[in-house]
């Protein structure tokens, strides 16, 4: 599903340029749960970015679902992430002024799906990371467990190939992390392709594949189950 | 805008409730202002539109040519409407003439009304004109001389109710058929009346009366100059040139001598320009459109800073909704819906607050304005101002907060914030430079009618008044005045034929000279005194003495400076002769000039004599005494035979009602200007607010390394006092240019001090460093500890 080869990326200021990401490659099939690993500054969060075509590469092909994506525009990108792609946040962001339920609605009215049919899937994807009983709360009156449910109920409303999560247990005790966890693997076992983003070993062991990162290239790879 | 746009954007207008106030109320408060002057611009530019035929009804004007100026009148003779008719471009031809203290009285009840105001009208004035009539018709009316057209009101003060077709209503002791009711003109007609009689009455009693001179008929008579004379000419056609084929027509009439020339103006146009082209009354207008423009614009500024100011705060959102989907659309949408809202708010609130002020803003601008939600012109005004301050409002902040890079605005980074921050700055030193321009023209316009209050205008207007008195009385004078001179209250008395001394205008031609050039004219202003006037008023004689009360007064003139220096005469000037209204006199004494008109005009020519008719008695009460004055004079009216009730008004009124609109001009930029500087602060008191939340933890960093509070405050403040600063250095120029202009239309006017600016400077720096202290004590005065920990 998606193939990245001789991947470049370079962050530059005035004085300095840094390379973010040096020569990477990597492939994920459809279906497979990755985890990407490395110590801070090592150019996770920007593969994960890039990948999420959230960030534009400086060098090399990113292939996905068949398509080279590499060059496509803003537009372009923007319609490819909103149909395929879920997003999941180490800090959630929900928006602080809509419920529960217009958060998870809000991918289905930018990709024009009709009142009646929204409805209806936000209340089962409500339904199915439990959290429906709070469908009318706004998500400052949320613990942060209920928050990362409810967005990962808002990434997945779509039904998008993909999951981008970027350490999505980052903020969460180790009972409220494990639920996301589990929530996560239910999706990948029911065909969601994920790749997260994590520093713990722990959340890595719900992966299929891990790969180590270190100063922009990916170092190791191992198969988990 | 979809639902989820009014409700997300409703929801972040209540959780900011601080930003949205002080939106809200700049906003109602820019828009009801700006509602306001539309008002009065709309009337006034309204004059006499309500005539079907507006664009195509002229009026004459006579042009008195002068080697030293040209006098406008606004009547015109007779016969002007006489050579009208036969100009093939002018389809019709009508002459009103007034008279402006009628008394009418039923003679059944003895009931009487004064002070009303009679015109009397040919026969073509109601198809050129629209003043409809609720009863009666305008055919019966025509019928006979004697028949008469009341107003409601008229009606109601005669009779005192409305059912007075047919009644008889006494005027001079002659009966008139009451032969139906007009409709009161409206207040934007330059025509008024409260009673309509036909102008062949009026003839009939020119002709009665023995006519003028030669002239027998007032067809014919072309001495006097009563008339207004409307025109309706055919659409295409040029009406200078009717103006030229009057002047020709007249000169024709006058044997050749005459250089007297007519005119014919848009009558719509004449209330803003008046016929001598004076046009200070349109200039007045456009002001007030771009003031109440730049009130739009103002109010729409802090709109405009305050979102992009407060855009880092949303950005995150933003970055949020473009990753989950959102196009640039979307996006725009909800921020216009949110300046949608807001602006409806406003809107809402300004149309109930301009409902609620027209009362008291009749009373302040001297208009009778109406404001009504059908008002379609106020509508279209309106709805493209607010258009375009909508789209001001909105496109840019919206344009800034999508343009913002999804990866920086998720992390809380607005990547445009310099170019904004500029913005923001160049925003801010607008409105207060436009602030700063109405405070120094509020105290250009200040200083000017104080000094007009306060010059010396060459006589003593302190403890007098007036008192027009009746025929009989004025012939039993002597007795007035001596039974006067018995009152302890009365310092003194003079009778006159100046009724109005602050703007006197009865003028004439008629002055002869020795060496006098053929083709010289000169348009001297002339009064009839007596002996005691001069000294009444405390008018200074330069040279000669004053009239002495014997018979030598009858051929004897006093002139003015400007008189004499005007014809050109040599000094001693006592003792030359002149002829005036063919009577050969000389020279008994020279008085300095004094202000017998509007300080808006040079002091011109004037000649004082002790011939033809007085009937304005001038009464100098004792300090403290005015009321028994007063009271003394009216024992006196009352001993003598007239219809007009005892009424008196002290000079220092009649002097104030001249400057009336000015003074209005004035008080209205007053309040402009008080209302810019409240929007401008409230909208400087919002940045500051927000620089401080936003720093707090600079703030708090600081104190805890030992900042103290004025370092704290100097530290947010001084960013804002040099905009300021800025904003001072543009208005200066700009105020000093446009208050000259303004200032030229007076003859004797203060020159504009350096001081002015000063004041202005100082008061919008000390305006804006009291807004930016209060709220920099605030947060100076935080716990550091808490405003870190906060993080």
């Amino acid at each position: 599903m998606i193939k990245i080869t001789n991947l470049q990326k370079f962050y530059r200021t005035e004085e300095v340029e840094t390379v973010a990401l040096n020569d990477l490659n990597i492939h994920v099939q459809e279906g497979e749960f990755v985890a990407v690993m490395g110590p801070s500054g090592c150019g996770k969060s920007t593969l994960l970015n890039i990948i999420g075509l959230l960030d534009d590469l400086d060098e090399g092909s990113y292939v996905f679902n068949n398509v080279e994506v590499a060059k496509f525009n803003e537009r372009k990108r923007s319609d490819l992430r909103k149909h395929n792609i879920g997003f999941v946040f180490q800090s959630f962001n929900l928006i602080d002024e809509l419920t529960v339920f217009e958060n998870v609605e809000l991918p289905l009215i930018y990709t024009n799906v009709p009142a009646a049919e929204r409805k209806k899937r936000v209340e089962e994807v409500l339904e199915k990371v439990q959290i429906m009983h709070r469908r009318n709360h706004f998500p400052q009156q949320l613990s942060g467990g209920q928050q990362q449910r409810v967005a990962v109920a808002r990434a997945v409303v779509n039904n998008p190939k993909l999951i981008l999560a970027d350490e999505p247990t980052g903020n969460l005790d180790s009972s409220n992390g494990n639920e996301v966890m589990n929530l996560l693997t239910e999706l990948n076992e029911a065909g969601t392709t994920i790749v997260m983003v994590t520093h713990s070993e722990h959340d890595a062991k719900f992966s299929d594949r891990v790969i180590r990162m270190l100063d922009g290239q990916v170092i190791m790879e191992t198969t988990t189950v | 805008m979809n639902t989820e746009n009014i409700k997300t954007a409703w929801r972040r207008l209540k959780n900011n409730k601080f930003y949205t106030a002080v939106n809200v109320l700049g906003l109602t408060v820019s828009l009801a202002t700006a509602i306001l002057i539309i008002l009065w611009v709309q009337d006034e530019r309204s004059f006499d539109q309500f005539h079907h035929d507006h664009e195509q009804i002229y009026k004459v004007s006579a042009h008195m040519q002068t080697s030293e100026s040209t006098a406008v009148w606004d009547g015109v003779p007779g016969p002007i409407a006489i050579l009208a008719k036969d100009i093939p471009a002018v389809e019709s031809a009508t002459r009103v003439a007034y008279n402006w203290s009628a008394i009418l009285v039923d003679n059944a009840t003895k009931n009487q009304t004064e002070g009303k105001k009679i015109a009397y009208v040919d026969d073509s004035f109601f198809s050129i004109f629209h003043f409809p009539l609720l009863q009666g018709s305008v055919s019966t009316f025509l019928q006979n001389k004697q028949n008469i057209l009341l107003t409601p009101e008229t009606a109601i003060a005669v009779f005192g109710d409305e059912n007075v077709v047919g009644k008889t209503v006494y005027w001079q002791e002659a009966p008139f058929t009451v032969t139906g009711l007009i409709d009161q003109a409206p207040q934007n007609s330059s025509i008024t009346f409260d009673a309509i009689v036909p102008l062949s009455y009026y003839a009939a009693k020119f002709t009665e009366g023995g006519g003028n001179m030669h002239w027998k008929t007032i067809d014919e008579d072309l001495g006097n100059y009563a008339f207004n004379t409307y025109l309706k000419i055919q659409t295409n056609s040029s009406s200078p040139e009717i103006g030229t084929q009057l002047s020709n027509g007249y000169k024709k009439l006058r044997n050749g001598e005459s250089s007297t020339l007519f005119s014919a103006d848009l009558m719509s146009d004449l209330h803003l320009i008046s016929a001598d082209g004076n046009k200070s009354a349109l200039r007045l207008v456009q002001v007030f459109t771009i003031v109440s423009l730049l009130l739009l614009a103002i109010g729409a500024v802090n709109y405009i800073n305050l979102s992009t100011a407060r855009s880092l705060e949303r950005a995150k959102a933003v970055g949020i909704r473009k990753v989950i989907g959102a196009s640039r659309t979307h996006l725009f949408l909800s921020f216009a819906t949110e300046t949608i809202i807001i602006f409806a708010i406003a809107l809402l609130l300004a149309i109930v607050s301009v409902w609620a002020l027209v009362p008291g803003y009749n009373a302040i601008a001297g208009k009778s304005l109406v404001f009504s939600l059908s008002n379609t012109t106020v509508w279209v005004y309106l709805g493209v101002a607010i258009l375009v301050t909508l789209l001001l409002a909105s496109i840019y902040p919206a344009l800034q907060l999508t343009s913002f890079h999804v990866l920086k605005s998720l992390k809380g980074q607005s990547t445009k914030n310099s170019t904004s921050a500029m913005l923001r700055k160049g925003l801010v030193v607008f409105q207060f430079s436009i602030s700063i321009i109405l405070i120094i023209a509020t105290l250009v316009i200040k200083q000017q009618l104080s000094y007009i209050r306060d010059k010396n205008l060459g006589y003593d207007k302190e403890q007098l008044f007036t008192v027009n008195l009746d025929w009989d009385a004025v012939q039993s004078y002597d007795a007035i005045r001596a039974e006067l001179a018995n009152s302890p209250a009365i310092e003194n008395t003079a009778l006159t034929g100046i009724y109005n001394i602050a703007n006197h205008g009865e003028a004439t031609g008629d002055l002869e000279w020795p060496g006098k050039d053929k083709n010289q004219s000169i348009i001297v202003t002339q009064a009839s005194i007596d002996k005691n006037f001069i000294p009444l008023l405390n008018i200074e004689m330069l040279e000669g003495s004053n009239f002495t009360g014997l018979q030598s007064d009858s051929s004897s003139f006093i002139i003015n400076e400007a008189l004499a220096q005007q014809i050109g005469l040599k000094s001693p000037y006592v003792g030359q002769k002149l002829t005036f209204h063919d009577m050969e006199g000389t020279i008994l004494g020279v008085v300095k000039d004094f202000h017998y008109k509007s300080l808006k005009e040079k002091i011109g020519p004037m000649i004082m004599w002790t011939h033809w008719y007085r009937g304005a008695l001038y009464v100098k009460a004792k300090p403290n005494m005015a009321q028994q004055a007063i009271a003394a004079v009216e024992a006196q009216y009352k001993k003598y035979p007239t219809e007009f009730p005892f009424k008196y008004s002290f000079l220092d009124s009649q002097f104030d009602d001249l400057y009336k609109s000015d003074n209005r001009t004035g008080l209205l930029f007053n309040i402009f200007s008080g209302i810019a500087i409240f929007i401008s602060v409230l909208g400087l008191f919002a940045l500051t607010t927000y620089e401080a939340q936003i720093r707090i933890k600079e703030i708090g960093i600081r104190k805890v390394l030992g900042a103290d509070v004025l370092g704290i405050i100097h530290l947010l403040s001084k960013d804002f006092i040099l905009l300021v600063l800025i904003a001072i250095v543009i208005a200066c120029p700009v105020a000093w240019y446009l208050m000259n202009e303004w200032l030229s239309s007076f003859s004797y006017r203060t020159s504009i001090n350096i001081s002015l600016f000063v004041i202005g400077g100082i008061m919008a720096v000390a305006l804006a460093y009291i807004t930016i202290g209060l709220r920099a004590m605030q947060a100076a005065l935080a716990n550091p500890v808490k405003s870190l920990r906060d993080e």
